[in-house]
């Protein structure tokens, strides 16, 4: 008898439950890695699994997640080249593609990555054809929502994010949209708070909490946009999916900037080779 | 013309702001350190993080990118600065800095490289930072804990080396997946020198209190039919097979570091396997760092627990002694 048929006595006949929580990373960089750690040091799922087509990279960076596995609540971290290994998942973030280069602007990424994403996807949901697709990708910023404890801040000062405000609160959005490129200027990449946003998306999902969240998607029909294009607006968010879109009351200059954004998407897309 | 600020929030509390009462400083922000880093703020352990390290732009970004996660962390202050002044009033310091072990470099061949750095990393942290514990992660860590505790005049349960805490995590987990069961169901210590020469206590490994060696005497030999030895060579070569496939370990000694984190934080008093110094231990005459249990709580490395080991271990754990003195009476400056 081995020492496992010493020590173990078994009791269950059937085969082992499947994984009912698993979650794939597609992509091993700096964004993959971090939103697979932020989603495991978040008890999010009992299975993840790894995607890449560079081999090795993808190997070592599951056997030093697995070596992690005294401290984690997730028992089966897997890795292939192959996408059988993603199969059954709940929740499939894709991280893969290029990366967004010193200045280049993330429109530019497009069709370097179209290319790629002809490639993933069909695979993705042919192995989880239940599975809910989150991309991670490269964004108008709505003051008149913006608020602490329901208390309207744009209220308090009607100027708010106009260029004539004395307390230049609108170059706090202009920091948000410089701090990628920023960020990216000094450490060559972003991979934390994005890393950390994908892990709290992903718990919305799968522990169906219907929260909202800022996530790209189709708003054709919605504020004056009339093409097919995917932008950021309050979704709710559950285990089905996005579920339900939040009508925000925009003001005219909030809403004209959202066309605009339309236009200059569908102005992209109608060029991209499908 | 009021401010936003001024119409929306009436201070109820004027005063200087409260000193971080959970304050922890990572030293050195590159894959080891930013591992650090993140599994400790995704574990809730710190009020207040500092990062410091030479590198301005990377420092300033790697900052950046943590503070731009904020929304979703429970630590309020991130802060980072090539000047020390930053890290003051930390209670706890994890040292990674240093240059990283090369594919087919042993940790052993790093030291004096590192040594000169550390020179300037550990008066100044000491000086900011006169309480607090510090956990050298740096290879080679037994080394460089003995030369971090020479430099920062610290008391000896106060500097800590991550030392076998990650081999033993690696260890619990490959056995563990060999018997089907979760890591931390196995319960098994690898001690002593971290990294090629480490002890694997198999008279120690159990499950829920059945020992593994009463089972099969001859584990852990080389005439066990099983060959659970070779677990053990898998832990040795761990990090070298994960350094040649992606080119350094960063996740699982980050997790493993915010572990130590967490016991010395909220004053748990469990026990790792981690680098203390052995001095009058299993016959050791010299000043060296090796691994033992060690319960750990808010002042540092409270009391070892007195291992039983066989005759062959003991010898095992003086060797590596012997072999730590050897390098470290002739570094120079400590």
């Amino acid at each position: 008898m081995s020492t496992q048929e010493k020590l173990l006595g078994r009791v269950m006949e059937e085969a082992p439950v499947g994984s009912r929580n698993k979650v794939t990373v597609v992509g091993v960089g700096m964004v993959g890695m971090a939103s697979a750690v932020s989603v495991l040091l978040k008890d999010l799922c009992d299975e993840l699994a790894l995607v890449d087509v560079m081999e090795d990279k993808l190997k070592g960076e599951a056997m030093d997640l697995q070596h992690g596995a005294l401290f984690l609540k997730t028992h089966k971290i897997v890795a292939d080249k192959d996408y059988s290994v993603t199969a059954n998942s709940k929740v499939v973030v894709v991280t893969a593609g290029a990366r967004q280069q010193e200045g280049e602007s993330r429109l530019n990424l497009v069709q370097r990555n179209v290319n790629i994403f002809k490639f993933i996807i069909p695979n993705i949901v042919k192995y989880s054809p239940n599975c809910i697709l989150l991309v991670v990708s490269n964004p108008v910023a709505v003051w008149s929502g913006v608020n602490v404890a329901g208390v309207s801040l744009q209220k308090l000062n009607p100027k708010m994010g106009a260029e004539d405000d004395g307390e230049r609160w609108k170059e706090v959005h202009k920091k948000v949209v410089d701090g990628a490129y920023e960020v990216i200027r000094l450490k060559g990449y972003t991979s934390w708070a994005i890393g950390m946003s994908v892990a709290d998306l992903v718990e919305s999902i799968t522990k169906n909490l219907h929260r909202v969240h800022p996530v790209s998607t189709l708003v054709q029909g919605m504020h004056g946009v009339k093409d097919e294009v995917f932008l950021s607006v309050p979704c709710v968010l559950g285990s089905s999916g996005l579920t339900d879109v939040v009508h925000m009351t925009l003001k005219p200059e909030e809403e004209q900037q959202l066309m605009k954004s339309a236009e200059t998407l569908w102005g992209v897309q109608k060029e991209l080779t499908l | 013309m009021a401010s936003i600020l001024q119409k929306l929030i009436t201070p109820l509390f004027s005063g200087p702001p409260e000193p971080p009462r959970n304050k922890v400083t990572v030293v050195g922000v590159g894959q080891v350190g930013m591992a650090c880093a993140v599994s400790i703020l995704l574990k809730e352990l710190a009020d207040e993080l500092a990062l410091v390290d030479v590198v301005e732009d990377k420092l300033k970004g790697e900052m950046m990118d943590l503070q731009h996660g904020s929304l979703f962390l429970k630590t309020p202050k991130i802060v980072a600065s090539k000047d020390y002044s930053v890290t003051a009033n930390s209670r706890i310091v994890v040292v990674t800095a240093g240059v990283r072990q090369q594919e087919g470099e042993s940790r052993l061949n790093l030291v004096q490289r590192n040594v000169n750095i550390f020179k300037h990393i550990v008066p100044q942290i000491v000086r900011y930072s006169p309480d607090c514990t510090i956990i050298v992660v740096s290879n080679p860590v037994d080394v460089l804990t003995y030369v971090t505790w020479k430099l920062s005049g610290l008391p000896k349960h106060r500097v800590i080396g991550s030392g076998t805490n990650l081999d033993s995590a690696r260890f619990r987990f490959l056995m563990a997946d060999k018997l089907g069961i979760h890591a931390s169901s196995f319960n098994g210590w690898i001690l002593g020198e971290h990294g090629d020469t480490s002890v694997p206590v198999w008279s120690g490994t159990n499950v829920a209190g059945v020992n593994l060696q009463t089972l099969n005497p001859e584990i852990g030999t080389d005439c066990d039919k099983e060959n659970w030895q070779e677990t053990h060579k898998m832990v040795v070569n761990s990090a070298y097979e994960v350094i040649r496939l992606k080119g350094y370990t960063n996740w699982a000694i980050g997790l493993s570091v915010a572990d130590l984190t967490e016991s010395l934080m909220k004053n748990l008093n469990r026990i790792h396997p981690v680098s203390t110094m052995v001095k009058g231990m299993y016959g050791i005459s010299e000043e060296v760092y090796l691994s033992l249990p060690c319960v750990l709580n808010g002042g540092g490395v409270a009391s070892v627990i007195n291992m039983t080991l066989t005759d062959e271990e003991v010898a095992q754990l003086q060797a590596s002694a012997n072999t730590l003195w050897d390098i470290q009476k002739d570094l120079r400056d400590i």
